[in-house]
């Protein structure tokens, strides 16, 4: 198993999509961070302003968040996708003949990355977002209190997401495909999704891959529902997250689902 | 070449090996066994089903029925696959932006082999100038050698080549040819299939030919040419309507070449000269086909005919032929690439 991991991690590091998705963590947290500072209001002529509250404080411990959606999902695909768009399953399965050995060495490796991606993000939030709070008028220590409650949370997401591009990955095979399934339907079609229900039905559609992330980042990584953000307010338009354990258990569905269907269907499947 | 000269070499067992494709039968029933020592021709016309056999016994593709055995083994049941088999299956399992080092690196690393085997086998093909450049910028020829050093990495009992001459120029082929000859005389079981038959014929020791899916013959090449030498006649002639009408007359297996050519099985000069004779059959031409492989091959794998001489030919061979050239005691120095 341990040659197996070896082995996938090698080749992810040697695969130039895998260093696309790093390159783009750190513009996509900086993004992010934009988008909080910006939301967290202040005086008019003002573009951004600190975050006080505790919801605003934890969404700039999670702007990673972001990046992370994006990106764990396309790790994911890419590891696996990546072996059949170049053919090269098949010196995977000779080299490591058990197949359920491969898609293990790749699920680690997957969560590996993922991690790596969240990491990654964490330091833009360091180096960027806490000195520019700070600069704004912030308090540092008001910020960093809440790492316990965001980052465990915002890394086990990293892991979720990127275990479901790889459930995806291995379900589709196909490589775009796979790609504008988990991506497209996490961004755009989970919104619109979420959007619909809440305006036809008065239904909180929170058990998507997203929000079950975002109740699991620590529930306000990111801002859902319009000026309440996160899951705080009581208003008709509020939008409630599950709580982190539940979010934690339905990504954990969403990660896993696609992988043990993908395994037992296609990755099993005759390689000819 | 002293045949079994070690003990390394790991014999392969295919007992009535078969696999459908939904309505397609890929392989049928296919049974044979491949000895330590020797270098054995897999032969077939293109869609015979070697390709899918050498799958199923790589366990990438799952059998409809039957075994496929390595040491009575089935592949993904070895304790260490890859230091008791490598397998040359397609050259394009490499992705184009990984380095040739690299890619042998992460082969070492899955099958739990010092990472430095890897400039090993690629001084052993003749690509350590290359260790170093994307496989994207190979030439057809190099990334066969890459898949030959990929599949050396854990210095295998049994190798499994599926074509692995295609793409490799002349220089090329000659070398692949002593490597495998070297390989076989270590001890090591080679398994190889081809359509370069004629490359073949001076390569192997034994041959296994198949033809939908089927076992056609299998033994040393002596035995296999031995047993079909002088037993086809081809005949050109205006009449070959007429003729055709007399050999099924007089019970003869024959083959409609062309409009004017027929070729007979199993028959001698002396059988059918006669027969034409009294029957008064105009002929341009009759000659005896010749023992040679590619004769041989022809003859078993279109379909008709030589049913007796298959089955006499699938026989194992009880006393191993002479092997077509002596092996080379050290690895041919690699071709330039």
């Amino acid at each position: 198993m341990i040659n197996a991991l070896r082995a996938e991690l090698l080749k992810m590091r040697t695969m130039p999509g895998v260093w696309v998705t790093f390159g783009l963590a750190l513009p996509l947290t900086i993004l992010g961070i934009l988008i909080v500072l910006a939301s967290a209001g202040g005086f008019p002529g003002h573009a951004f302003y600190y975050v006080s509250s505790l919801s605003q404080r934890r969404r700039l411990l999670g702007a990673g968040f972001f990046g992370i959606e994006v990106l764990a999902p396309i790790l994911g695909v890419l590891c696996i996708t990546s072996e059949y768009r170049q053919k090269t399953i098949t010196t995977s399965l000779v080299l490591v003949p058990v197949r359920s050995r491969v898609l293990l060495a790749k699920v680690i490796a997957t969560a590996l990355w993922s991690i790596f991606i969240a990491l990654l993000g964490l330091v833009a939030i360091a180096a960027v977002a806490l000195p520019w709070n700070a600069a704004l008028g912030g308090v540092t220590s008001q910020v960093t209190d809440q790492v316990g409650a965001v980052i465990p949370g915002l890394l086990a997401s990293a892991v979720l997401l990127g275990l479901f591009g790889l459930g995806f990955g291995t379900l589709v095979k196909n490589q775009v495909a796979a790609i504008l399934l988990t991506i497209g339907g996490t961004l755009i079609l989970e919104g619109i999704l979420i959007a619909l229900s809440k305006a036809i039905l008065h239904y909180d559609l929170n058990w998507l891959p997203n929000g079950a992330g975002a109740a699991l980042a620590g529930d306000i990584a990111r801002g859902f529902g319009g000026g309440g953000g996160g899951g705080g307010g009581n208003g008709p338009n509020a939008f409630h997250l599950l709580t982190w354990w539940q979010g934690g258990l339905v990504l954990l569905a969403w990660g896993v689902g696609p992988l043990i269907l993908g395994y037992f269907t296609t990755f099993r499947r005759d390689v000819t | 070449m002293t045949v079994g000269a070690t003990t390394r070499g790991l014999p392969i067992e295919i007992n009535g090996l078969s696999k459908h494709f939904g309505p397609v039968v890929a392989v049928d029933d296919l049974s044979f066994a491949v000895e330590p020592g020797r270098v054995t021709g897999f032969l077939g016309p293109n869609g015979s089903g070697k390709t899918t056999t050498l799958r199923m016994l790589l366990g990438l593709v799952h059998p409809s029925a039957g075994t496929a055995t390595i040491a009575g083994q089935r592949y993904q049941d070895l304790a260490n696959p890859t230091s008791s088999v490598g397998a040359v299956l397609e050259a394009t399992s490499f992705h184009p932006a990984r380095r040739a080092r690299t890619h042998l690196r992460m082969a070492a690393r899955a099958g739990g082999h010092d990472e430095k085997r890897a400039d090993e086998v690629l001084g052993l093909v003749g690509l350590t100038g290359d260790a170093k450049r994307k496989i994207g910028g190979f030439s057809m020829g190099m990334r066969q050698r890459l898949e030959l050093a990929t599949a050396l990495i854990g210095d295998p009992d049994v190798l499994i080549l599926d074509e692995p001459s295609n793409g490799l120029d002349p220089q090329g082929i000659a070398w692949l040819r002593d490597f495998m000859r070297y390989l076989a005389g270590e001890g090591r079981t080679v398994l190889v299939s081809s359509h370069l038959l004629s490359e073949m014929a001076q390569t192997i020791d034994n041959a296994v030919i198949v033809s939908f899916g089927q076992l056609k013959a299998q033994g040393t090449l002596d035995q296999i040419t031995a047993g079909i030498s002088g037993m086809v006649m081809r005949a050109r002639t205006p009449e070959a309507d007429r003729l055709a009408g007399v050999l099924t007359g007089a019970g003869i297996a024959f083959r409609r070449l062309t409009h004017e050519e027929v070729a007979m099985d199993g028959v001698t000069p002396e059988q059918v000269g006669p027969l034409l004779a009294s029957n008064q059959i105009v002929l341009y031409e009759l000659a005896q086909e010749g023992g040679d492989l590619e004769s041989v091959f022809l003859s078993l794998t279109a379909g008709l005919g030589f049913g007796d001489v298959a089955a006499a030919a699938a026989t194992p061979n009880p006393n191993p032929a002479t092997p077509p050239s002596a092996s080379p005691t050290t690895p041919p120095p690699p071709p330039s690439s």
